[in-house]
Order: C-alpha cells, then structure tokens, then sequence
C-alpha cells in the first residue's frame, strides 16, 4: 500500500482522527483527565469526611499567588493557541515566537509555584501535615511535572514548527491548562 | 480587531479576576462556591471549544471534555454542600 492510500484510507485511529495533531496525545489527554479527575474526587471526599482539617489547611495557602498563576497559566494557552493558528497559515516563524511565549510563561508559572512551596515549607508545611496537606502537595506536584513535560513537548515541536506537531504540542499545554482551571478553586477556594 | 482566540484569552483572564475576588465578596459558602465552580465551568468550556479547538471536533470529543468538567466540579460543589448543610 502506498502512502497516499494509506492517507486516504486514514491511519487507523478511527474517530481519533477527527481531533487536531497526532490521535496518540488524545489517548494521552483522556488518560490523565481521568486520572486528575479521580484524584480531585479522592480530594473533595476526604474534605467532607475531615472537614475542620481541609479548612484549616486551605487557610494556610496562599491564594494570591495560586490567581496569579492562573493568569499566567491561560495566557501561555492563548500564546499556544496562537502559535497553533501561525502553524496552519505556514508562518513558521510567528509560530516559533508564539511557542517560546507559551514555554516562558510554563516557566514562570513553575517559578511561582515553586515560590509558593518554599513559602509553606518555611512555614514547617510538609506532605504529612495532614490529610489535606497530603493530598494538596500530590495533586498540586503531579500537575507541575505536567507543566515541565509540557514544556519540553512544546520545545520539542518547536523546532520544526509543524502544522501536526505544534497542534500536538498545544493540545497537550491546554490539558495542562483545563486541569489548573479546574483544581484551583477546588483546592484553594471552595469552602 | 480581536479575534475568537484573544476575546477567550480575555474572557479566561476576567472570570479569573473575578475568581480571586468572589471570596470576599461572597460571604455565603454555598452561593460563594457555586458560583467559583461556574465560573471554573465557563473558563474550562472557553479553553476546551477554543484552545483546544474541540469547537470544530465532532460531538463526541466537546461532550467528553464537557462532561468531565462538568462532573468534577459537581461532584466538587456536592461535597462541599454536604459540609455546610450538616
């Protein structure tokens, strides 16, 4: 079979194709969308069953700069959103620029949190603090190896700038992104 | 003139804003949480339809990604309704 037939007949990814960039990060996205999902389920049951401690701990983070870094956050996806549509119209370079916004930004938004975690550590804070502390620093720690991965995925297609890859790279970022969006208010502001 | 992506990004920064801000505006925990998670719901439809540009994606791939952000965060808001009702 030559290529061309197989580009006709598809890649055998089934209704996987249907999504921007390579079907395999979809399976990637759906994977750890259940796995944050059940991870902030664990989190929001333990709240109810240890109310007063949850409280207590939620009190003791720092919200402000939790915001700020969802500002941070949503503009590094706007930034790979814009560097998805520079790709498709073959501006390469505008595409490049737009990576390296998105990837400064994940860099900031690790400096921050980092910031935030020295902040609480100073304070004696730790994994075994308490139930909410455990549960915070895994969930909030699994997210931020999220942000590095993403990173080097979008330095990785940067390179070449690539309709398929940069939509790849960014499908993967706004995961990262959806999954902040949604953790935040969970963690630091529902009460 | 600002397109689709930009309006987003605008949107995403303002309902964030406002998130920060809801705490202390809204002292009642169970209207005060309902309305972080709409707002969580609104940023997370706007970065999935948009970035993620599932807009454009059959229907099955928008529920999918809609329903999960619907579910965690009802399930959020239930839990946190149960504390304050007992």
């Amino acid at each position: 079979m030559s290529a061309a037939d197989c580009e006709q007949q598809g890649t055998g990814w089934g209704i996987l194709e249907d999504l921007p960039g390579d079907p395999m990060i979809w399976v990637l996205i759906f994977s750890e969308l259940v796995a944050f999902g059940l991870l902030l389920g664990a989190f929001v049951v333990a709240r109810a069953i240890h109310p007063v401690v949850f409280a207590a701990g939620q009190a003791a983070l720092n919200a402000n700069l939790a915001g700020l870094n969802t500002i941070v956050l949503v503009t590094s996806g706007w930034a790979a959103a814009r560097a998805t549509r520079s790709a498709r119209a073959s501006e390469k370079r505008a595409s490049r620029r737009w990576l390296l916004i998105a990837m400064a930004l994940g860099g900031l938004f690790i400096a921050i949190k980092l910031t935030e975690y020295a902040e609480e550590i100073g304070r004696g804070i730790g994994l075994e603090t308490s139930p909410f502390f455990t549960l915070y620093f895994l969930l909030t720690g699994f997210h931020l190896l999220h942000v590095g991965l993403g990173i080097i995925i979008l330095a990785v297609v940067c390179r070449r700038a690539e309709i398929s890859g940069v939509e790849t790279g960014a499908a993967f970022w706004h995961m990262v992104d959806l999954v902040w969006i949604v953790m935040f208010p969970i963690l630091y502001l529902v009460r | 003139m600002p397109g689709r992506l930009d309006i987003t990004w605008l949107v995403l920064i303002g309902l964030a804003l406002a998130t920060i801000l809801v705490p202390q505006l809204v002292p009642r925990p169970l209207l005060g949480d309902a309305l972080l998670l709409i707002f969580a719901v609104t940023k997370g439809r706007r970065i999935a339809l948009d970035f993620m540009d599932l807009r454009a994606a059959p229907a099955l791939w928008r529920g999918l990604v809609s329903a999960w952000i619907l579910i965690v965060v009802l399930v959020a808001w239930l839990a946190s309704a149960v504390v304050v009702l007992i």
